[in-house]
């Protein structure tokens, strides 16, 4: 599955070995976007070896944190049948906002390899590409 | 002069220092299209990013409050009335909003936002994440998160909700630093 972002919408690839959404998740309807994503990953993540979970968002709402945390759960379950899974929870250095996010999520994430990945700030990134 | 009205207008959204306001019926499809003016009037301000991103999250919710559970529908679309602003004040960003609301449901709301506002940040927090294990309460068109989500963006946030001839209509103030 591979989803262009939107406005609203993240960047969203969805393969048998990794997942990786990337921009901001306020859509108008949480559900008709949610829904075929989840199937998705349902349908794609197999059952043993190794899977890769990349994230980086910029902002996402209160609807879509529901969205978020089902996904994570559905990852742990993975996690719990044998798949070796491993989150990055990549944020930007001046954005506490997602960093205290990701920090709640990591905290229920037992089965899979949690990790919180610092990036460059906004600003430190548009004056390297000057 | 026939332009009385309109020159204190400008004269009166200058002077407070409003940034952007809407009033009137909110959809989602409208939201889309004021979000990227909304982003470029924060960055025009000399704001950090983290702190116009807040002011962009508390905005998002209280707008999509409005589209929710807005009482006043518009005859035409059924889209919810109400008034949003974001301006800048001493405090930092204050963000705004008015609407009324459902009389029957004026009480629950008012005991959950006196109840969220005396939490600190680690209350908040927990809070948050036990309503996102939980799911939304009865009622709510969301998580059931949002006020949560505010509290947690905002430094301190005030509401009130008054009583009129066209029912009870709710105000929240935000304060974003």
């Amino acid at each position: 599955m591979q989803l262009a972002a939107t406005q609203r919408t993240p960047l969203i690839e969805i393969s048998a070995t990794n997942c990786r959404i990337v921009g901001e998740c306020y859509p108008e309807n949480i559900q008709e976007f949610s829904s075929p994503v989840m199937t998705e990953l349902k349908g794609a993540v197999p059952d043993s070896g190794e899977y890769k979970v990349e994230l980086e968002l910029f902002y996402f709402n209160s609807s879509s944190a529901k969205f978020f945390f089902d996904f994570f759960e559905f990852f742990e379950e993975k996690a719990e049948a044998g798949v070796s899974v491993s989150v990055n929870w990549n944020y930007r250095a001046d954005d506490d906002t997602m960093l205290e996010a990701g920090e709640d999520f990591a905290e229920d994430m037992i089965q899979c390899k949690f990790e919180l990945v610092e990036m460059p700030s906004e600003a430190g990134a548009d004056a390297e590409g000057e | 002069m026939v332009s009385d009205a309109t020159l204190e207008l400008h004269k009166f959204m200058q002077a407070r220092k409003t940034l952007f306001c809407y009033s009137g019926p909110l959809s989602e499809d409208l939201l889309t299209s004021i979000s990227n003016p909304v982003r470029h009037q924060l960055s025009e301000t000399d704001s950090t990013d983290g702190v116009a991103k807040k002011v962009f999250g508390v905005f998002i919710e209280q707008a999509q409050n409005i589209i929710r559970y807005a009482d006043t529908r518009s005859t035409a679309t059924g889209d919810g009335v109400g008034t949003i602003a974001i301006s800048l004040t001493d405090e930092g960003f204050l963000i705004e909003a008015v609407n009324t609301i459902d009389s029957e449901k004026s009480n629950a709301l008012e005991k959950s936002l006196v109840d969220l506002s005396m939490k600190d940040a680690t209350e908040l927090r927990k809070m948050y994440k036990e309503r996102l294990r939980s799911g939304p309460p009865e009622g709510s068109k969301g998580a059931g998160l949002g006020f949560i989500e505010m509290a947690r963006r905002v430094q301190r946030f005030e509401f009130e909700i008054a009583e009129t001839e066209k029912g009870p209509v709710f105000v929240y103030r935000g304060y974003v630093a």
